[in-house]
């Protein structure tokens, strides 16, 4: 039963980190840019949805609708301000400057929100569901759910929709696409606001589940990357297998080896991955 | 180079100046200034001189720093061997992990050292037998020389130490960049493939820059163990790591001047700055972008242009 407990905790946790891992890895598959912000979005997600809460008084839903649409229109600025002028430098460029808009809204959200700790109180974080001697909170079961609904949506959305086409296009040959009569420089904003309402939308829903801190967008993008790696950095479908790869590995290392670890477990998985297939464990090898 | 050659003497003696005033804060900061630029100049070997992005550097300063001072507490080495002992097994982790990481390239490069750091941090944190976990180590012993009444704790005696040593290490830095090996150094980082077609073996001169780095942060560690006395996990951070890259993209990174400048403004920067808490950190990152976005060559930069602007 403790197995299934776990698992169960393990694929919860995992869906989680599918949902940061999607934006992320839609940011490197079109633009190129590893983004060490991603997490900060996140972090500001679950903060906006804290506030809208409590100060605003919005129930959760609306509150967590209300942050997704305010991290998609930072989205667009921060690819505006920090990632656009840097579009023709080479990567380690724009990963210094990702890492300085990092520290910059960590920084700043730590002056501005307080260092103590928030809890995100939703409807569904003290209701828990049974089946019978398992036990998850309803936070959980609502984080697996939309999850597994916004995969599905964001992957239809990439393959059949027109801006999801340009999006393929644009990753494929900037160049090309540009020709073809493709706004590419809309693309990449288009894709930073979806990128980053993703975060958002992860960090209203995965937030509730722990304590809330200004540094919290470190574990995220640190979760991200491991998950962006295993499954390959561009793919969308890489990232959920890693995702919940991660997640029970990590919820059954905890609970069989050491809780300690749990962090370092991650880790260990990227370093083999990166060592024995660097493309990801589900990409043909020789692809880029 | 030749008129920093012939600016290095008085440069050192206006950097001597300051014991005049005897003033102990100023001092302690100038230390700390002098540590961070031995720092800053080993990640400045990877960053700048091979152009590649580490995140795991904050590590091996670590590792120098928890070797030096478990060697000297728990096995009773003498203080002056234990630090080069940090330096080595700094160096050994470098090469061990500089062989398996630097023959992935890009940002996956950047994405792996960042999971060794941060699994060097975790063991430390909870090798609790061995490092006592988060509590960290204190009351570690420092150098000192009885005899002549010499107490290297006090900022005042470790001032002119640290001053020679990050001398010896400018000077060391220098050598390389203009060895055979700085020089491949360069032409790797401009052209990876240009210069495996002259003869320049990619992976073994990445090898030797990368351990030169790890050995030299494992070494300023142990350094900064024995003068301030108290170590904990936290220096293997991303915090410490994010301070000594602001550091070395501010001051100029690939130069040699650029990274003491850079550790000179942080170490001044941030104490001016201590009453603003939080908002210190957003100043720096801020200065971190714009350096990023409109000043690449950091601060020296400023320097350079100067000249080359006034030539016809």
């Amino acid at each position: 039963m403790l197995f299934l407990q776990q698992l169960i905790n393990g694929l919860a946790n995992g869906m989680g980190y599918v949902l940061i891992a999607v934006g992320l890895t839609l940011v490197f598959g079109v633009l190129r840019i590893v983004n060490f912000a991603h997490g900060e979005f996140y972090m500001l997600g679950a903060y906006a949805t804290y506030y809208a809460m409590s100060l605003l008084g919005l129930g959760y839903i609306p509150a967590l609708l209300c942050a997704t649409l305010l991290m998609a229109v930072l989205g667009v600025l921060a690819n505006r301000f920090f990632f656009a002028p840097l579009q023709k430098e080479h990567e380690f460029t724009i990963l210094l400057s990702s890492l300085g808009l990092a520290l910059l809204l960590a920084h700043a959200a730590e002056a501005v929100f307080g260092a103590d700790p928030k809890y995100l109180d939703t409807p569904f974080s003290d209701a828990t569901f049974e089946w019978g001697d398992i036990t998850v909170t309803q936070q959980r079961l609502l984080v697996i759910g939309v999850a597994v609904c916004l995969i599905v949506l964001v992957y239809a959305f990439i393959r059949f929709t027109r801006m999801g086409q340009m999006m393929q296009a644009t990753a494929q040959h900037p160049e090309g696409a540009a020709l073809t009569g493709i706004d590419t420089r809309f693309v990449h904003s288009y894709t930073f606001a979806l990128a980053c309402a993703l975060a958002a939308l992860s960090g209203a829903l995965v937030g509730p589940t722990t304590m809330l801190f200004p540094t919290v967008g470190d574990w995220a993008v640190l979760k991200g990357f491991i998950v962006v790696v295993m499954g390959g950095l561009g793919s969308i479908s890489g990232a959920l297998l890693g995702g919940l790869i991660l997640g029970v590995a990590e919820a059954l290392g905890g609970s069989y080896i050491s809780m300690g670890f749990k962090d370092a477990i991650g880790y260990a998985i990227i370093i083999a991955v990166l060592l024995w297939r660097p493309h990801g464990l589900f990409q043909p090898g020789a692809q880029r | 180079m030749n008129r920093w050659q012939q600016a290095a003497l008085p440069l050192g003696l206006l950097c001597l100046a300051p014991l005049a005033l005897g003033n102990d804060y100023v001092l302690h900061m100038l230390c700390l200034w002098a540590l961070y630029s031995l720092l800053a100049l080993s990640l400045n070997i990877v960053v700048g001189f091979l152009g590649e992005l580490t995140f795991g550097h904050a590590a091996f300063f670590g590792v120098g720093a928890y070797t030096s001072a478990l060697l000297v507490m728990q096995a009773g080495w003498p203080l002056w061997l234990a630090p080069l002992a940090g330096a080595v097994l700094a160096g050994a982790l470098g090469w061990v992990i500089g062989h398996v990481s630097l023959r992935i390239i890009g940002p996956q490069f950047a994405i792996l050292t960042l999971g060794f750091g941060a699994i060097t941090l975790t063991i430390t944190n909870y090798w609790v037998d061995v490092t006592r976990g988060p509590m960290g180590l204190s009351q570690i012993p420092a150098f000192a020389v009885p005899a002549l009444g010499w107490d290297f704790s006090r900022a005042a005696h470790m001032y002119p130490l640290a001053l020679l040593l990050l001398g010896l290490v400018l000077y060391g830095c220098h050598a390389l960049q203009h060895s055979r090996s700085g020089r491949a150094f360069v032409a790797l980082r401009e052209n990876p493939a240009l210069a495996a077609s002259i003869g320049i073996d990619v992976f073994r001169t990445k090898l030797l820059g990368f351990v030169a780095a790890t050995a030299l942060a494992g070494f300023s560690g142990a350094l900064y163990a024995h003068y301030l006395r108290v170590i904990t996990p936290e220096l293997m951070s991303l915090s410490y790591m994010s301070a000594m890259l602001i550091m070395v993209v501010i001051g100029g990174k690939g130069s040699l001047i650029g990274p003491v400048l850079g550790a000179l403004l942080y170490t001044f920067m941030l104490e001016a700055l201590r009453s603003t808490g939080s908002w210190r950190m957003v100043v720096f990152a801020a200065l971190l972008i714009a350096c990023v976005v409109f000043l690449p060559g950091g601060l020296v930069s400023l320097w350079r242009r100067r000249p080359a602007q006034g030539k016809p």
